[in-house]
């Protein structure tokens, strides 16, 4: 304490220094750092050590069982194992702890860390206090124990040295032999055969060790493991230790991907690929477990809980890390992404997936058949969409029997699905969809048929427009419908459209302005001079709806549509 | 009355943020006074880097002394302490810790101490003489540069001789006894290991980890006693002690190189498990008398990937001892990745593996074993390692090697010019002359062995700078009956 006379410590103030210490860790037990109750608690910690050090400069604890004493008084006691502070120190061999000006600043939390993980420690696990303790490498907390360990290490007799006089006690005469032996051998290291460099490491060694030494810890030790382990699997034909290998390989695939290692489990699945082609005298048995391996990652649960995990991860892996992982994928894989597409949150993992998915149905047509008309209602739309961005022709029969399907959002997407596809039967396919019972996929429909003007459709759509389903639809609907019956009829749907539009007078029903606009556009789509004719004629109609969609439809092919 | 009470300069204040601020501060003045010296040494004082140089050096003198009022560098062992607080040493500051360290003992000098008012002129001054003495074949010259500086005017700077690192006898045995601890208990803790794994029992990877925490402890508190421990070698045990004498080289080499203490556990947990793989080899072959056959060799030169399905097996996947696994893996790899086992799939070496690999190379070839009856002169080992690339030890990391135990190795015997026989104990400090070290001198003139001998530096000169001893002849101790490992218990 330098110059200042030292203060009387009362035993009270380091009680209550252990108490808050006591504290804080359940606080750190129970908060994070960031919670209030938990910054309060240190804190009060830190202000506990303020007399401390008032009065001395280190704190010397004892520690006895369950109590931890100073100066001979008990400033903590316990006695409940479990609870007890004192006793965490003391099982592993801790019998004193002394504390140093400065350790609250930061130390104090390693040493709550230290203690809880301590507390946390099973007996079969590789650490305990001390080990912990010295991998903080703690300045200001020192600590003195009973090497309880050494006790039980018996080990190798080494002589003290007493006892190498005894037996060095005989005096040899061994000058002459000296003599007679001193002339210099050949071979001898002297410090005229190294140049002077050798005192010390020049700049560029040290900058070479330097950068070695970086190097180990920037490597990644995993996959440097894992290509030693597939050396040796590759290389060694011991049946046993290939099988062991092999068992080392299926308990670390989950370890790789708890760990988000996804690069290296990308890297055992190719690798296990390799051996497969490479090792010479694989049993049977073993050739199975090691085929069996990448498609283990493709199974439903494994994969799902990649995918979950993929999803919930705070930091994603990068796109190729993920594309070389789902790149080995095997087809079993295909129901399970299918399934988690569209639950996918993050865009970079589903883009990811979406290539995979690709590749995967693309190699495999009659499972992504399997799942377009599946049970899973999620993974069929999945399925449908896919097929449809795939443009498989082979999907065509299943796209159809989906058509069929009781949720509307799948019959939506086959009928975008088929639309894809270039093949006729696809369109003779979507033919029944004209009729479907839901509005959203009657308009999806009757838009592609117009689209694609397939006039295998005009009788369905010429008995929509000119029956009475159509006229009760709602105006998007008719709209759609006419258009399309414009498109695909030519000139010989003129005369009904031009009756449409401008009949009336006496004794003749005039159709409702809604009717006679969407018969205005679709003589715009017919666009012959009869059309044009007609639309003029009711260019002077007294609707605004119709006056536009006349209007629309003179401004030329195309024009009216919008 | 006084009002409220003011607060009394808080010991942790000043405690903690001197050490931090002399921490910081202090390698600054190194690394500036060691770029001063290279520049004055190099270019003409007018020079433009070596103004800078001086600038830069005078601005980090000028920071600790505006704060501390004083400068004192002390050099003690492999340490520097700058005003009571040690500098660590890590491969950033490797290369002029180093050179301070080497021209301030080359020079005698242990204290280096600086007022208020040593300004820019007086450190130009006083790194100029200390150049100038360093490059002089004088005995005296540390007495040399005090009394030049004091010629030159240079009053606010002054140098001592080291500080007589009066250890107590006592306090030697301490240090001596622990280290004994130490190997004991390390070679114990292996020997279970091992043999757990053998037997097919589960071993205490946590008495590993305790065992090389406290070489790694040791290493850095008194390196010496430890090496000097590697000469025990023990036949019967020859695995274990190996293992553990690899693990002290090791470590030692990792501190010669600036490996921190986290660093050097890491290191010193790959070494020590290095040879784990030969708990899977079948005792027969590993204590076969004579040579090996083919089959035999096959064997054991599976040991390194065996030691790696050890370790899998050694602990749950909770943690995964990846380093020690590619040490084991790699110990006996060459530089160009040849040797066994065969590397297959591309990847660069480890530079633990490399240290490693120095260690058990050095280890192996100087000691007695059950297919290797005569132990190679560990001068003849370090030599063949240097020179000769096919045994594909990194030349840096030999050189470093050769740094750390000195060019006759600690537990070389020795004849002496003056016909006496010695025990080479520990590399010399003073970095020129390596090939001059501290040696326990084992046997008197006429010739009689003596225990436990008396130690001498072998640095020492007469009054007319003539050394006082010399090596002639490194020598086998078992001709003349002498266990090494004695002068080391």
């Amino acid at each position: 304490m330098g110059a200042t006379p030292e203060i009387a410590l009362p035993p009270a103030a380091v009680e209550e220094l252990i108490q808050a210490l006591a504290k804080g860790l359940r606080a750190h037990q129970l908060y994070l750092p960031n919670n209030p109750v938990y910054q309060r608690a240190l804190e009060t910690l830190r202000a506990a050590f303020k007399p401390i050090w008032e009065a001395g400069d280190e704190l010397v604890l004892d520690v006895v069982e369950h109590e931890f004493r100073w100066e001979g008084s008990v400033v903590y006691s316990q006695p409940n194992r479990n609870e007890s502070l004192a006793w965490v120190f003391f099982k592993d061999g801790v019998r004193s702890l002394t504390l140093l000006p400065g350790v609250e600043q930061d130390e104090i939390v390693g040493l709550l860390d230290v203690v809880h993980r301590a507390r946390t420690l099973q007996p079969e696990d590789n650490d305990d206090l001390l080990t912990l303790l010295w991998e903080k490498d703690f300045q200001l907390i020192r600590y003195v124990f009973q090497d309880l360990a050494s006790s039980e290490a018996g080990g190798m007799p080494i002589p003290s040295s007493d006892e190498v006089a005894v037996s060095a006690g005989q005096p040899r005469q061994v000058g002459y032999a000296v003599e007679e032996e001193a002339p210099t051998r050949a071979g001898v290291v002297r410090a005229d055969d190294f140049d002077s460099t050798l005192y010390f490491l020049d700049e560029k060694e040290v900058a070479y060790l330097r950068d070695e030494v970086e190097r180990e810890y920037a490597t990644d030790l995993r996959r440097n493991v894992l290509a030693m382990l597939f050396d040796v699997l590759e290389q060694q034909p011991y049946p046993t230790v290939r099988a062991e290998l092999i068992s080392i390989f299926e308990s670390f695939l989950p370890y790789l991907l708890g760990a988000g290692d996804f690069l290296a489990v990308a890297y055992v699945l190719r690798e296990v690929r390799v051996v497969l082609q490479r090792a010479g005298e694989l049993l049977p048995e073993q050739r199975k477990a090691l085929e069996d391996l990448p498609g283990r990652l493709s199974q439903p649960e494994p994969l799902s809980q990649l995918l979950q995990s993929l999803d919930e991860a705070a930091a994603h892996p990068s796109a190729d890390e993920l594309g070389e992982l789902f790149g080995e994928l095997r087809t079993e894989a295909l129901p399970t992404l299918l399934a988690w597409m569209p639950k996918l949150t993050n865009e970079r993992v589903r883009e990811v997936l979406e290539q995979a998915l690709q590749r995967l149905a693309v190699a495999n047509v009659p499972e992504l058949i399997n799942a377009v008309t599946g049970t899973d209602p999620m993974m069929a739309l999945e399925a449908v969409k896919l097929a449809g961005r795939l443009r498989l022709k082979q999907v065509v029969a299943a796209l159809s029997q989906v058509l069929g399907h009781e949720e509307t959002a799948i019959r939506v997407a086959a009928v975008q699905a088929l639309s894809n596809l270039t093949v006729p039967g696809a369109l003779q396919a979507l033919e029944k969809a004209l009729d479907d019972p839901d509005r959203d996929v009657r308009l999806s429909t009757v838009r592609v048929m117009m689209q694609r003007k397939h006039k295998g459709a005009l009788p369905k759509i010429t008995a929509a427009v000119q029956g009475k389903s159509v006229r009760e639809a709602d105006l998007t609907e008719k709209m759609a419908f006419f258009e399309a019956y414009g498109s695909l009829v030519g000139e010989e749907g003129v005369a009904g459209l031009d009756a449409m539009l401008n009949a009336g007078g006496f004794l003749k029903r005039k159709e409702d302005p809604e009717t006679r606009a969407c018969a205005a556009l679709a003589l715009g789509k017919i666009a012959s001079p009869a059309a044009r004719e007609a639309l003029e004629r009711a260019t002077g109609a007294k609707e605004a709806l119709v006056r536009n969609a006349v209007s629309r439809a003179l401004r030329g092919p195309g024009g009216e549509l919008g | 009355m006084s009002g409220p009470q003011a607060r009394r300069p808080s010991v942790v204040d000043t405690i903690q943020s001197t050490d931090a601020f002399i921490r910081g501060a202090g390698r600054s003045f190194l690394v500036t006074l060691y770029t001063a010296l290279r520049s004055l040494k190099l270019y003409p004082l007018e020079n433009v880097q070596v103004q800078k140089s001086l600038d830069d050096l005078a601005g980090s003198v000028g920071q600790i002394l505006l704060r501390e009022r004083e400068i004192e560098l002390r050099v003690t062992g492999e340490f520097i302490f700058v005003n009571s607080t040690r500098l660590r040493l890590d491969l950033d500051n490797y290369a002029s810790f180093s050179h301070v360290l080497g021209i301030l003992r080359a020079v005698g000098v242990g204290v280096v101490h600086a007022t208020d008012g040593a300004d820019r002129r007086e450190w130009t001054s006083f790194l100029s003489l200390l150049l100038a003495v360093s490059s002089r074949d004088s005995a005296n010259r540390s007495f040399e540069l005090a009394n030049r500086m004091r010629d030159a005017g240079v009053t606010h700077i002054a140098v001592e001789p080291p500080m007589e690192t009066e250890v107590s006898e006592e306090e030697e045995e301490r240090v001596k006894e622990q280290s004994k601890r130490t190997y004991q208990r390390s070679v114990a803790v292996t020997k279970e290991v091992i043999n757990s794994v053998r037997m097919g029992r589960s071993a205490s990877v946590k008495k590993v980890k305790r065992a090389v925490q406290a070489i790694v402890d040791q290493v850095l508190s008194s390196e010496t006693s430890l090496v000097g421990l590697t000469t025990l070698r023990d036949y019967d045990d020859y695995t274990f002690t190996h293992s553990v004498n690899v693990c002290i080289f090791a470590v030692a080499l990792g501190r010669k190189i600036g490996l921190g203490k986290l660093q050097l556990y890491d290191l010193g947990m790959a070494a020590l498990f290095h040879d784990v793989g030969k708990s899977r080899v079948p005792l027969d072959v590993l204590n076969k008398d004579g040579s090996l056959d083919e089959e035999e060799w096959r064997i054991m030169q599976a040991h390194p990937w065996l030691g790696v399905l050890t370790l899998f097996g050694l602990r749950g996947y909770g943690e995964i001892p990846f380093r020690s696994m590619i040490g084991t893996y790699e110990h006996h790899m060459k530089l160009d990745m040849t040797g066994y086992p065969k590397a297959m799939r591309a990847r660069q070496m480890s530079i633990f593996s490399k240290i490693i690999a120095v260690a058990d190379g050095f280890d192996a070839a100087t000691t007695r074993r059950t297919y290797q009856t005569t132990p190679i002169q560990p001068d003849s080992v370090l030599k063949e390692m240097l020179e000769n690339p096919r045994r594909g030890y990194d030349p840096i990391l030999v050189k470093a090697f050769i740094n750390l135990i000195g060019v006759y190795p600690v537990g070389t015997a020795v004849i002496l010019d003056s016909y006496e026989l010695a025990i080479v104990t520990a590399a010399n400090p003073v970095p020129e002359a390596i090939h001059r070290p501290i040696v326990r001198i084992v046997s008197d003139p006429t010739g009689t062995i003596m225990y436990p001998g008396h130690v001498a530096d072998l640095a020492e000169q007469d009054a007319s700078g003539a050394y006082l001893r010399t090596i002639i002849k490194v020598t086998n101790p078992d001709k003349y009956g002498i266990r090494v490992s004695d002068y080391f218990v």
